[in-house]
């Protein structure tokens, strides 16, 4: 008796789920995946945005680590993202996944690597670095290592003949801690950087010039989609495949928005579609 | 020397399951996913002052210390004040759901671990690579299997957290007293009773402290779970890291520890009552 009862609550209660994960895919659902970097997350909060206040659809928005985003990408799992950085940064991921997914084309320009120092260092050069390297305490504060920006890094080291400086690894946070404790006791650092980022507007900082070119030209933000969206969701396709920033500022301003305090990420992207209701038409045609 | 291809073979091993089996364990997210945030849902309704309410009296009901209830009372008053609140009840259900699922699969193995050595001597290696490999390692195999999010989350919450179930089971029925057996089996008992009667009572503290390091391992993970989706504290902690902001990763990272806290006493006053 009591061994029935409990079997009927239970196909009960699994019928629900069912039906229940049926509706759930009825409804017109988009999942993107985003790492928590700034431009990332500016970026997908305004798709966000968009896809549910112009296109009545529900957006579910992962933040991830970037190698994940990636594998998530590649296996179908998320629908979208708008933070691969090509041609360089993301390269060996994108490497790997490049035959499952879809290329929109970039969303922004005006990105960039290199290596920054806080502008009270009074080099402008990288050549400059290896004079100076005990003042520098013989190191370059690096990111994780899985990083596009470290693999050329390492290259800028050979290239410049950086013979007494290390590069050292660890992550994005600790790289901006390096920078902060280094700027707060007036000292000298000099970081793997790339932009748009965060610390550009926390601090006064400026990129090292690089005449060899090692650290790569301009990067482009893209976004990626998986193979069968065209199909699935043309709609969702459609504004992914024309979605994008007028400019590197444009992105920049929402960022520096989403830095005030107490900002709320969606509600700046709902007010940037209001302050450029033209611009965000453009992207739905 | 010709290099050993091992990481090839477990990428191609992998790149099979995955697209043989991943309809299934797909399938098995989405059903995971509605329980999950049916029960987070469920959790939600009650209005933070009543649940904290009811927690506290449900601590004191459980292990009749004063010092303990006004400790979850004022700790989980500081997390809704914090605003953590949804964050705390969302790695809660994770929590408890990866815990009972570890326990469920983890407690049985370390019985039948106990009583047949050469179960045992399978086991034993096997607890080796999953409590010593770096969780990230299969976080991102894991994927393809269970999505990003929650689920996925869980999968290395369980495999990372099971060990010590399955080796303080087995431990606490080793160590029943040889003559205690025997007398049962002189008495005539039968394995089932010995099994129930005997072993099991006599080795429930030491199983209650691989259910207590279970649960303690499952709520450490919940930061490299947040790297692949599962928000939650752990997410506010990972948040935190990323943008340098030491305070707000203090406080989520100080409502895990309170969280934990509770959980710990009163599982171990739990498993020290029965003794």
């Amino acid at each position: 008796m009591k061994r029935s009862v409990f079997l009927s609550l239970f196909t009960a209660l699994m019928t629900l789920m069912i039906l229940g994960s049926g509706t759930a895919l009825a409804q017109k659902k988009v999942r993107l995946a985003y790492v928590e970097w700034d431009c990332s997350a500016a970026s997908t909060h305004l798709v966000q945005a968009v896809l549910q206040e112009k296109m009545g659809y529900e957006v579910e928005i992962l933040p991830v680590a970037a190698a994940a985003m990636f594998q998530a990408m590649a296996t179908g799992n998320v629908d979208g993202m708008v933070t691969a950085w090509l041609p360089v940064t993301h390269a060996d991921y994108y490497e790997r996944v490049k035959n499952r997914v879809e290329d929109l084309g970039p969303i922004v320009g005006g990105a960039r690597l290199g290596w920054a120092v806080p502008s009270y260092v009074n080099i402008n050069s990288i050549e400059e670095i290896n004079y100076h390297a005990a003042r520098f305490k013989n190191r370059i504060v690096g990111i994780d290592p899985g990083a596009g920006l470290m693999r050329l890094s390492e290259q800028a080291m050979k290239d410049y003949n950086l013979d007494k400086m290390q590069l050292m690894e660890g992550s994005g946070a600790t790289m901006t801690a390096a920078l902060d404790t280094a700027i707060r006791r007036n000292e000298w650092v000099v970081v793997t950087a790339w932009s748009p980022h965060w610390m550009f507007g926390a601090w006064d900082l400026k990129y090292l010039e690089d005449p060899k070119g090692v650290l790569g030209g301009e990067e482009f933000i893209h976004a990626l989609v998986r193979k069968d969206l065209k199909k699935d969701k043309p709609e969702v396709y459609n504004f992914l495949k024309n979605f994008e920033w007028k400019d590197a500022g444009q992105l920049q301003m929402v960022m520096a928005w989403d830095q005030e305090r107490g900002a709320d990420r969606y509600e700046n992207a709902k007010r940037f579609i209001k302050e450029n209701e033209e611009q965000v038409n453009s992207w739905l045609k | 020397m010709p290099r050993i291809p091992l990481g090839e073979v477990i990428e191609t091993f992998i790149n099979f399951l995955v697209t043989n089996f991943s309809f299934l364990t797909m399938a098995f997210t989405r059903i995971m996913e509605s329980v999950i945030s049916f029960m987070e849902n469920t959790l939600m309704l009650l209005h933070p002052l009543l649940f904290i309410i009811a927690v506290s009296a449900l601590v004191f009901w459980l292990t009749r210390k004063k010092g303990l209830s006004i400790f979850a009372l004022a700790g989980l008053l500081l997390i809704w004040n914090m605003q953590l609140w949804e964050a705390t009840v969302s790695t809660i259900t994770l929590v408890l759901i990866a815990t009972l699922t570890a326990l469920i699969i983890g407690i049985p193995i370390g019985i039948v671990a106990a009583l047949s050595h050469r179960v045992n001597r399978v086991v034993q290696p096997v607890l080796d690579v999953m409590q010593t490999m770096p969780a990230f390692v299969y976080l991102i195999p894991a994927i393809p299997f269970f999505g990003l999010g929650k689920v996925a989350a869980i999968f290395a919450t369980v495999i990372f957290s099971m060990p010590p179930a399955i080796r303080l089971t087995c431990l606490g029925i080793q160590q029943v007293p040889e003559d205690l057996v025997e007398c049962a089996d002189a008495f005539g008992s039968t394995k089932w009773q010995k099994l129930f009667k005997l072993q099991l009572p006599m080795a429930t503290p030491t199983i209650m402290a691989g259910v207590n390091q279970t649960v303690m391992l499952a709520l450490s993970m919940v930061v490299i779970a947040a790297m692949i989706g599962a928000r939650g504290l752990g997410g506010e902690v990972w948040r935190a890291i990323q943008r340098l902001q030491m305070g707000s990763g203090f406080e989520a990272g100080i409502a895990i520890v309170i969280v934990a806290i509770i959980l710990d006493r009163v599982l171990q006053h739990l498993g020290s009552k029965k003794q």
